[in-house]
């Protein structure tokens, strides 16, 4: 009975998702090339740099056609291959943020890489691949591979910095007080925000590995960084209602980001925090100097990892995913890590492409992508955990945006949100 | 007329009938079924009673939803329903340029709800948008700027009336067309008995208006009640969920949050929501004296 009606919920969703409602069997050919649906969420300079690629892959070869669909941001792309998979229309590659990874893997969606041709010759940066950006994952088969990577980090206008004679904040005080100079009230009630941050769980993770916090414990239970995760919201809190020096959150996801980085560029915020993955399009867009610093500390340096990684579909023909995997495979060389980084800001993910770039003298003429790349030393692992995207999504951002907007107290809310995780989805 | 058979009522009745199974009674009880679950599309259901409406109901996050969805659609009906009357007052003359100032202002409804939204984002942006500088204005000299749409006390105001904006011209075609239609000779015979403009309008105009009111209520009702484009576009249901209605937050809970049986716990509420508001508007609606209507 159970079956029959999810069947026909699945042949529904199939139908309405893509107006066919059955799963692919067989695998697609276009003029005679077998076809390769790639489902990407990059806009702008992003999507310009990955269709440039996909097209040289497409040209530099006449068995395999990669179609790259847009599918809207990180999270649009993920409901949308969520309910692609459930329909059984999923494409066959596609690429999500690290923190779904363990889910997904858990839900049986995505194929082991391990066998594939190759899979364990690529010199992939540890931090940044999956056994080195997850703990506790060395026994999990890849499922993930490394493709826009990034992690947090600060981006000063470097003008408002020497006027002020201050350096980039080292600690969370330093960050107080260097917030403090940088902020400017004109009598008119324009105010130029001494420091800017998307409240968001990315940044939140940060502060709790600096404060010496894990999500989740040794033992599986999801802690939110205990005191740590409380002093993270506490100081958001302070920053913003009582030194009145951090620009008020200005909405969720992508949009508080981009509003960050507008409102940086316009001159409206004198230092951030961002992603790496903003290095060259702020460098060029800014009509000041831009300079990078690591996130401050406060009893030790962490960051987590962000971006995205690669992911083929278990359910798709096995000819389409042996040639997913091959141009998977074609971009993690260091011809295309490179010019993709490069031309990004995102990480570069093999050691050969670091090896090189270095060889070539880039980290020289670009220090701060050195920044970003020496912060890697500092990273964090995310927790392998299936619940992870959801305590993310579900039980903290909201409550983060909460907390500093209306001044609840930490204790209460992360005393909610813990109980929350414990209780089943 | 009598039907040749009794089957054949049914049979005229079978197509709108089959759609309406098939795509609302089918779905909402596979909805219900579906909130006993804890199921996230991918991974096999798992029975956990009635612990989704508990935990919705516990941390009183329906409650909130459900009350700035009300909230909402009275700022949205009402303010909907008076600006498009008052505007079809004031349109409601012959001439050329009348005829440019309806189409211009009916123009907002035609457009998408999408670049409405986009729209008035800039328009509201507190740095440089042209609204956000005239709030700031009228705080005067000195006041901070205000993100309406970051702050919790404004920002559900602000696509409230950001709604007025679009759904106000439909309103005043509507009332237009009624107010175009009641008999000349109705108003001059109260004028001859002495009725000035307001008392005109209040017992002649009025009374003629109620049907075409109610029809307006009802549309902007159901419209304010599936705002959807709107949140997502503007505010994706912050800052602090103060603008998280009933339809975002299911869409939220199944695409964002992976949870399908809170969902559809969401969707039951709102479903006994509607038909109790609907069956309250019809008892109104039959309870009113049938001249009038």
């Amino acid at each position: 009975m159970i079956a029959t009606r999810r069947d026909v919920i699945r042949a529904l969703g199939a139908f309405a998702l893509a107006g066919a409602g059955c799963r692919r069997e067989r695998p697609a050919y276009r003029d005679g090339r077998l076809v390769v649906t790639f489902w990407y969420a990059f806009g702008d300079v992003v999507r310009k740099v990955l269709l440039e690629l996909v097209a040289r892959y497409n040209a530099s070869q006449d068995r395999v056609l990669v179609d790259a669909v847009h599918q809207g941001d990180y999270f649009e792309a993920l409901a949308k291959l969520r309910a692609a998979l459930a329909a059984g229309t999923a494409p066959t590659l596609s690429h999500v943020v690290c923190e779904v990874l363990p889910y997904l893997s858990r839900a049986g969606v995505l194929e082991p890489l391990d066998g594939y041709d190759g899979a364990g010759d690529i010199p992939f940066v540890r931090a940044l691949d999956q056994r080195g950006a997850f703990a506790g994952a060395d026994g999990e088969p890849r499922v993930g591979v490394p493709f826009n990577r990034s992690t947090p980090i600060v981006f000063a206008n470097a003008n408002m910095l020497a006027d002020e004679r201050v350096a980039p904040p080292r600690t969370w005080d330093d960050l107080v007080e260097v917030a403090h100079r940088l902020t400017k009230r004109s009598s008119s009630g324009d105010v130029r925000w001494g420091f800017g941050v998307p409240i968001s769980w990315w940044y939140w993770a940060a502060m709790v590995g600096q404060g010496g916090g894990r999500l989740v414990e040794a033992d599986g239970r999801v802690s939110l960084g205990g005191a740590s995760g409380e002093e993270a919201i506490r100081f958001w809190q302070r920053l913003v209602q009582v030194e009145r020096v951090m620009r008020p959150p200005p909405g969720r996801d992508y949009q508080a980001w981009q509003s960050n980085s507008e409102s940086f560029l316009r001159g409206g915020v004198a230092m951030m925090w961002s992603t790496t993955a903003y290095v060259r399009y702020l460098e060029d867009a800014a009509r000041f100097p831009v300079v990078a610093a690591p996130l401050p500390r406060r009893v030790r340096a962490s960051v987590p990892t962000g971006g995205t990684m690669f992911v083929v579909i278990r359910g798709a023909p096995a000819e389409e995913k042996r040639a997913a995997w091959d141009f998977v495979r074609w971009m993690c060389e260091d011809e295309q890590t490179i010019a993709w980084s490069t031309r990004t800001g995102y990480m570069p993910v093999t050691r050969t492409a670091v090896r090189r770039l270095e060889a070539d003298g880039w980290y020289r003429n670009h220090p701060n992508d050195r920044v970003a790349y020496d912060q890697l030393a500092d990273v964090d692992p995310w927790p392998w955990a299936p619940d992870l995207f959801r305590v993310e999504r579900d039980i903290v951002e909201p409550r983060l945006e909460d907390a500093v907007l209306t001044g609840r107290d930490a204790h209460a809310l992360m005393d909610e949100a813990r109980d929350e995780a414990r209780r089943p989805a | 007329m009598r039907p040749r058979s009794r089957w054949h009522p049914w049979g005229m009745l079978a197509p709108s009938l089959v759609l309406l199974v098939a795509f609302f009674i089918v779905p909402i009880g596979v909805a219900a079924y579906e909130s006993f679950f804890s199921w996230d599309l991918l991974t096999p259901p798992r029975f956990v009673g009635t612990a989704n409406y508990r935990a919705l109901f516990g941390h009183g996050e329906l409650l909130h939803v459900a009350l700035r969805t009300l909230g909402y659609s009275a700022i949205v009906v009402t303010g909907t329903m008076s600006l498009g009357l008052a505007m079809a007052l004031l349109v409601d003359r012959p001439g050329a340029f009348m005829a440019f100032v309806r189409a211009s202002i009916f123009s907002a409804y035609v457009v998408s709800w999408v670049a409405v939204a986009l729209l008035w984002m800039w328009m509201l942006d507190g740095d440089s948008g042209i609204v956000g500088q005239a709030i700031r204005a009228l705080r005067g000299p000195g006041a901070p700027v205000l993100s309406v749409l970051g702050e919790p006390r404004w920002a559900l105001v602000a696509l409230a009336v950001v709604s007025v904006w679009k759904l106000a011209g439909y309103a005043m075609i509507i009332f237009l067309a009624e107010l175009q239609s009641i008999p000349r000779s109705l108003l001059e015979a109260a004028a001859l008995d002495g009725a000035g403009a307001w008392p005109r309008f209040r017992h002649v105009t009025m009374p003629l208006l109620m049907p075409t009111a109610a029809f307006v209520g009802t549309t902007t009702l159901v419209t304010s009640f599936q705002a959807f484009d709107v949140v997502r576009i503007m505010t994706q249901g912050g800052p602090a969920r103060a603008t998280e209605l009933f339809v975002y937050a299911i869409y939220e809970q199944i695409f964002l949050d992976l949870s399908v049986g809170r969902a559809s716990a969401i969707t039951v509420v709102f479903f006994a929501m509607l038909l109790a508001i609907a069956g309250l508007q019809l008892r109104v609606w039959r309870s009113r004296d049938p001249v009038v209507r």
